[in-house]
């Protein structure tokens, strides 16, 4: 949810429909409520309501549609736009939602997304203040002893990873079994000699767990995981410009190497490798070796 | 042509963003002259080109205020002069003879009088003092614009710069115009036509592709400047530019993962690269052989038949990007790495020469 012209739609095309960036400018306003099946890890099926955000849209939410908005939510993902010049009426449509939200779906996680944050100069300061000043909107509506709806709040931009980022964070709270999917990959990553494994899913290239983070002392770039689903996503649009599909990547950098290949039928997975004596072909290997075991995790056998 | 340049330009008061030209003066770099209107996007191409700036920062460059020259070190050392946007034959501070190329760079808004009157009056002035001169004209921006408009434009600015040139009777002169924008492949597409007529080791790179390619099973690969992502050779079958953009982008991702997963701890071990200046007595192949040579490839389709696109670096600047078939990357690594290592050695070896010729 959001206002309109946020950039709700912009968002949902880029994540689930392999859409760049550039494209977005020919999406239209979107009426109504466009619901979206999205499967997801298999048996996950992601439900996406993207909710049009013209005024009367949003009354009627907020009114006569309010039992079935609100009702079964797993996260509320509220969009702000950055530079919007009627903050005011957003936080007060903001606010309402979270009531309707509290009152139909009190366990849903509330997710708020400050975006296009590519239009402001100094993002650092600008997301602070925008964090802060939605922070407290969201506890105002509060009855007295009720609890507090726990609000994260992201700064994104469909022009960067900061997107990938905060939908990584939201998706990675509706998976049942990431902690057991995370102590495999670890396994995994001790038999391969890797630094680091990192499981995506297939289509939206957006993380689902990782291996036990390196020791401190080899730490990583902090935000390599969007930027590698940013990259890839990026060259999936390349390959399906000339009409081929991405399959798999190996890498032998003066870095480190690494292989990106498919695991399960819905998921990625990049093992990197900083011991120089590893090579390409035994993680490929492995990555063959472990397919069962993974298939099996996600109760896909 | 090259030889007969002086070494260093005579102008040090305009000398700001020297960085290799100053520790190896002795070097005879291949100049381009790269002139415009004012806001016509000269220094954007330069940075989105040489300096990896992103396109949608360009917005927020700076007037050039006086020439800038840059010096870039691919196949062949280049020295990029970028120039304001009031400047003449006059104030340049150089003659043309020095120069082996001149793009003009027109906003492809500009239809007026004022940019097409100014490349006239450069394309004059070459004709008499260096005929060889290769005149390239990037119509430019051409992202602002629909296609139809485009195309009218582009034709447009054409037809008035030939009818100018008509006029002042000037029609010896060779010059290509380019549609080009910093947003998409266009300008990299361009650019590279530019390069490869200052190669003059070009034939011989173009052999050695040629023979990579028979021996291959590639139906197509290209000799990339790695950082840049300019192609400085291709085989001889023909350039389509889906395939060159695709390659274009695999190189940019593979520029992005480098510095990624970068280890602190880690890795020293792995950097086995050649130095960045090999002298010319480890050119012998025995010795290159031991060096480390990154690589990389994707395939681009889940089942046998398919195409894998593959990487190698060839010199500290060159890279190898070639379409081979699947079946042949998983079943013949080994020959196709052999060829890659015998495409590489005689890569290597020309670009010896060519810095022998140019005194580094």
């Amino acid at each position: 949810m959001g206002a309109s012209g946020s950039g709700k739609t912009s968002m949902r095309s880029l994540i689930f429909s392999n859409n760049p960036a550039s494209l977005t400018a020919r999406l239209g306003a979107t009426i109504d409520v466009e619901q979206n099946h999205v499967r997801f890890l298999g048996d996950l099926i992601l439900n996406l309501w993207d909710c049009g955000g013209q005024d009367a849209f949003m009354d009627s939410y907020l009114t006569t549609q309010r039992s079935t908005i609100f009702q079964h939510v797993g996260v509320l993902i509220y969009v702000f736009d950055v530079e919007s010049a009627e903050m005011h009426k957003d936080l007060e449509y903001f606010r309402d939602c979270l009531d309707g939200l509290r009152a139909f779906s009190p366990e849903a996680g509330v997710f708020l997304l400050v975006h296009k944050m590519d239009l402001v100069r100094d993002r650092g300061a600008t997301f602070e203040r925008k964090k802060k000043e939605l922070q407290e909107h969201g506890d105002k509506g509060l009855v007295p002893g009720q609890p507090a709806t726990s609000l994260t709040v992201f700064g994104t931009s469909i022009y960067d990873e900061s997107l990938y980022r905060a939908w990584s964070s939201i998706v990675h709270t509706l998976i049942p079994n990431a902690a057991v999917l995370s102590k495999h990959l670890s396994i995994f990553a001790e038999a391969c000699s890797a630094t680091e494994v990192v499981l995506f899913e297939r289509t939206t290239f957006l993380v689902i767990a990782t291996s036990a983070p390196p020791p401190a002392a080899a730490a990583l770039e902090a935000t390599r995981y969007e930027r590698t689903s940013e990259l890839i996503k990026a060259f999936k649009h390349s390959c399906s410009r000339v009409r081929e599909e991405f399959h798999a990547l190996e890498m032998e950098l003066p870095e480190f190497s690494a292989v990106l290949d498919e695991m399960t039928k819905n998921t990625y997975v990049l093992i990197i490798v900083h011991d120089p004596t590893i090579e390409t072909a035994a993680l490929k290997l492995n990555i063959r070796m472990a397919r069962r075991k993974f298939e099996e995790l996600q109760g896909l056998t | 042509m090259t030889t007969t340049y002086g070494a260093t330009s005579s102008t040090p008061a305009t000398r700001r963003t020297m960085s290799g030209t100053g520790s190896t003066p002795r070097i005879a770099r291949t100049k381009i002259l790269l002139l415009g209107q004012r806001r016509s996007g000269k220094t954007s191409i330069n940075e989105v080109l040489f300096n990896a700036l992103p396109p949608k920062q360009t917005f927020y460059l700076e007037a050039t205020m006086r020439v800038v020259k840059h010096a870039y070190d691919s196949v062949i050392p280049l020295e990029i002069w970028d120039c304001p946007g009031n400047i003449t034959v006059d104030t340049l501070g150089a003659p043309l003879s020095q120069f082996s190329a001149l793009i003009f760079v027109i906003d492809i808004r500009d239809l007026y009088k004022q940019p097409i009157s100014k490349l006239v009056e450069f394309i004059i002035a070459a004709s008499h003092s260096n005929p060889q001169l290769h005149v390239e004209v990037f119509v430019h921006k051409a992202e602002k614009l629909q296609e139809d408009d485009k195309i009218e434009n582009f034709r447009q600015i054409q037809e008035r710069v030939q009818d100018h040139l008509m006029e002042r009777e000037c029609e010896q002169m060779p010059y290509n115009f380019h549609l080009t924008s910093v947003y998409d492949h266009t300008l990299h597409e361009a650019f590279s036509k530019v390069l490869h007529k200052l190669i003059h080791s070009l034939p011989f790179l173009e052999d050695l592709l040629n023979v990579f390619c028979a021996n291959s099973q590639s139906p197509k690969a290209f000799l990339f400047d790695a950082a840049s992502r300019l192609y400085v050779a291709t085989d001889a079958s023909p350039v389509d530019s889906a395939t060159h953009n695709l390659c274009c982008d695999y190189l940019s991702m593979l520029n992005a993962f480098g510095p990624l997963y970068r280890s602190t701890t880690s890795s020293d071990a792995r950097l086995r690269i050649p130095a960045a200046e090999p002298s010319p007595d480890n050119r012998s192949p025995a010795e290159t052989k031991d060096r480390f040579y990154p690589s990389a490839a994707a395939s681009l389709h889940p089942s046998a038949p398919g195409t894998t696109l593959t990487y190698h670096l060839i010199t500290p600047h060159l890279a190898l990007l070639a379409l081979v078939p699947t079946g042949v990357w998983e079943g013949r690594r080994g020959l196709l790495e052999y060829n890659v290592v015998f495409f590489r050695e005689g890569v290597q070896e020309i670009c010896a020469v060519e810095r022998e010729a140019r005194g580094g």
